[in-house]
């Protein structure tokens, strides 16, 4: 028995190996070496003086740092309760459908998840274009003046998070669904004996019986949308890149624009941080708000 | 067996063409970024070359995405040593690019092996590849913008010359009164302006403060004295143009294109690469009477903001050049400049000078109208955060775009602007 299950380990290890290898040589490694690099005043490519906190010194009176982490919790407060609530919302009336007809719905609202970036880029670029786009005519139509909207410092940041929930809520939907398929129809039934109505059933049933689900979104939204780059990026090209800014596109730019790794890699340690902080204190406030339940 | 003998077959006969092939043919490797109209006509003159050196140069091309990306592909390709043979360059990014040392020293032996010299390119084309008395890259053309306009709508509003070029191009004053006159004749746009991107606009803004004498950069000091006051008018003029309805409001490139082929606008400012969409559109009589100037002087004296394309050698960290791929290298760059008559189709204006000066090329119209500003550039300040797609060009377009659709005080925006670029 002991020998097989030696045996059985040393299986095991050979079969995680290969992941490990790579895990190790593309994750961890980089990992540790980006907390060196940060201390040193490195390029992009090749080695630096080793500087200690300097750069993290230098984001303490940086106005552009100081409004990329603004700008990032706003988007994750424009991004993540609200994207979470209009798939909740989604999914529940998905769920009302059946057949055919369902998956016709679904389908039609896990459409935009599979495109990519540049192509939801370009699609609401020229649908909000301030000269040609169609939401420009229905503008007119209603008689409102034209908003440029991605040129605009105020109206940038939530029509970024609205371009970001229309191209990302399929998959909440998905898991939402999953979600609700998972709770027994009986207990809607016992609901239904006792005569309880709608917004009782949802929530004295659905929500509870749904938080596990609620829970995975919300974290799976937050680390994602923490870590927003791409969208402001394309939609900041030409425009106001600087008033844009946002934690990942600050690295981006000291790391490959201004070829300042040492420093790139100061705000890639504080964003990590960051999200490991966020991620803790999220955990804890469900846990609490689990606790307060039972 | 018989796999085995097959295999070995097969190694016998790949080794075979490789070393026949490495014998007679010298592969040179190239990467370039462009893309568009001109990547069309550089690929053709790849082709050219290739044919024309048929057994013993062959250029193996590749084309990669403009701006940073390309940038960034050659500093991390440069540091491993697998940066290709020759690429192009922005030379406005030379000075970052040595920071890297990503450039390999264009010798002088290497220059009289090109057979080509400093007097056959203009003085700032020269300079813009020039640091410290050394050369970095051999310019192939300079990209400046221009003033396209629309004869038939400036026939109607009574502003075109009889010479066919529009009239108000002497004072700030006359341009502005003849964008008037467009808009009083009932034209939508006077001026087609890409006003919803800042780092665009940064050549037409930098083109007019150089006409007032001004500079970016003193020293390592931004808007230094009354460069800033320089700055400040510019925008003002350009603001005007705005609350008057005289130019386009937030318009991105591609809408600005689009308003004047469809005669939305009668003018536009736009580079001289959109010279081919223009020559083709009207090729297929899809668009009314066109041309092409030099920029309006708006203030004192004549200027106009430019970049070079250039050919330069990437440093491969630990990999020596052969001397056979160097003359190589050099003969296909060699052979490009001189043969850049066909790279003026794309807009461009070559920068080896005896191809501007040949009557083939005066008789390209509208090259050979607006050529004459060659002697009027100005180039990006020579400092690593300077060049396209660079640092400058962020902090600059974030404060461009709402002060050009009169968001933003022109004061408070340059003092922001200096603020931020002195920061840097």
């Amino acid at each position: 028995m002991l020998k097989d299950r030696r045996r059985d380990i040393l299986v095991a290890l050979m079969m995680i190996a290969p992941f490990l290898a790579i895990y190790l040589l593309v994750f961890v490694y980089p990992t540790i070496q980006m907390f060196r690099v940060s201390f040193t005043d490195a390029p992009l490519i090749g080695d630096g003086e080793w500087v200690g906190l300097a750069n993290y010194a230098r984001l303490d009176n940086d106005p552009l740092f100081r409004r990329a982490v603004w700008n990032t919790f706003y988007f994750v407060a424009l991004t993540v309760v609200p994207g979470t609530l209009i798939a909740l919302a989604i999914a529940l009336g998905v769920a009302r459908l059946t057949g055919r007809l369902q998956a016709i719905v679904l389908a039609f609202f896990f459409l935009p998840y599979i495109l990519p970036v540049s192509v939801v880029y370009l699609i609401w670029d020229w649908t909000l274009n301030f000269q040609f786009g169609i939401a420009m005519h229905v503008l007119d139509w209603l008689g409102i003046d034209r908003v440029p909207v991605t040129k605009s410092a105020r109206w940038f940041m939530p029509a970024i998070a609205w371009v970001t929930i229309w191209w990302t809520a399929g998959f909440s939907i998905l898991l939402f669904l999953a979600g609700l398929r998972t709770i027994p129809v009986e207990i809607y039934e016992a609901a239904a004996l006792d005569s309880a109505n709608r917004w009782t059933v949802f929530r004295r049933i659905t929500w509870p019986l749904l938080s596990p689900v609620t829970a995975l979104v919300l974290t799976i939204q937050l680390i994602l949308q923490l870590k927003i780059f791409d969208q402001v990026y394309l939609f900041s090209q030409g425009g106001r890149p600087n008033d844009n800014m946002v934690l990942v596109y600050y690295i981006f730019q000291r790391a490959f624009q201004q070829n300042q790794g040492g420093r790139a890699a100061a705000v890639a340690v504080t964003l990590f941080v960051l999200v490991v902080v966020v991620s803790v204190l999220k955990f804890q406030l469900l846990r609490y708000a689990e606790r307060r339940r039972q | 067996m018989h796999f085995r003998r097959l295999m070995a077959t097969a190694l016998v006969a790949t080794g075979g063409l490789w070393a026949a092939s490495a014998h007679s043919e010298e592969t040179v490797l190239w990467w370039d970024f462009l893309g568009g109209g001109d990547g069309v006509r550089m690929k053709q003159m790849i082709s050219d070359f290739n044919a024309a050196h048929a057994g013993t140069i062959k250029i193996d091309a590749t084309t990669l995405e403009w701006g940073t990306p390309f940038y960034t592909k050659v500093q991390t390709s440069a540091a491993v040593g697998e940066a290709p043979d020759v690429m192009t360059y922005h030379a406005s990014r030379i000075p970052l690019a040595l920071t890297q040392g990503v450039l390999d020293e264009i010798t002088a032996d290497d220059w009289s092996a090109m057979g080509l010299s400093q007097t056959d390119f203009a003085e700032a084309t020269w300079d813009a590849v020039t640091s410290d008395g050394k050369q970095y890259a051999v310019p192939l053309d300079t990209h400046p913008i221009v003033l396209y306009y629309n004869r038939d709508l400036l026939k109607k509003a009574g502003v075109l010359g009889d010479d066919g070029k529009p009239t108000g191009l002497g004072s700030g004053e006359e341009f502005t009164a003849m964008l008037q006159a467009l808009k009083d004749a009932g034209v939508q746009f006077p001026l087609g302006s890409v006003t919803a991107s800042g780092d665009f606009m940064f050549r037409t803004i930098y083109s007019f403060m150089c006409q007032q004498g001004g500079e970016l950069m003193t020293g390592d000091e931004f808007l230094a004295g009354d460069n800033a006051d320089k700055l400040t008018n510019t925008l003002e003029l350009l603001q005007q143009w705005t609350n008057d309805g005289l130019q386009s409001k937030y318009t991105d490139y591609p809408a600005t294109v689009a308003l004047f082929t469809s005669g939305e606008a009668a003018m536009m400012i736009n580079g001289v690469w959109e010279v081919p969409t223009m020559t083709d559109l009207a090729g297929q009589g899809k668009l009314f009477d066109w041309g092409a100037v030099e920029l309006p002087v708006v203030f004192d004296k004549p200027c106009t903001y430019a970049d070079s394309h250039s050919f330069a050698i990437p440093k491969n960290r630990g990999k020596e050049m052969s001397a056979e791929k160097r003359a190589a290298v050099l003969e296909v760059i060699s052979w490009m400049e001189k043969n850049s008559q066909f790279w003026a189709t794309a807009g461009h204006i070559p920068a080896y000078g005896p191809v501007t000066e040949s009557a083939e090329y005066k008789a390209m119209e509208p090259n050979a109208t607006y050529s004459t500003l060659t002697a009027n550039m100005i180039f990006d300040p020579k400092s690593p955060l300077a060049g396209i797609a660079g640092p400058i060009f962020d902090v600059m377009s974030t404060y461009y775009v709402p002060t050009l659709n009169g968001e933003m005080d022109p004061a408070e925006a340059v003092e922001g602007i200096k603020e931020e670029l002195n920061a840097l």
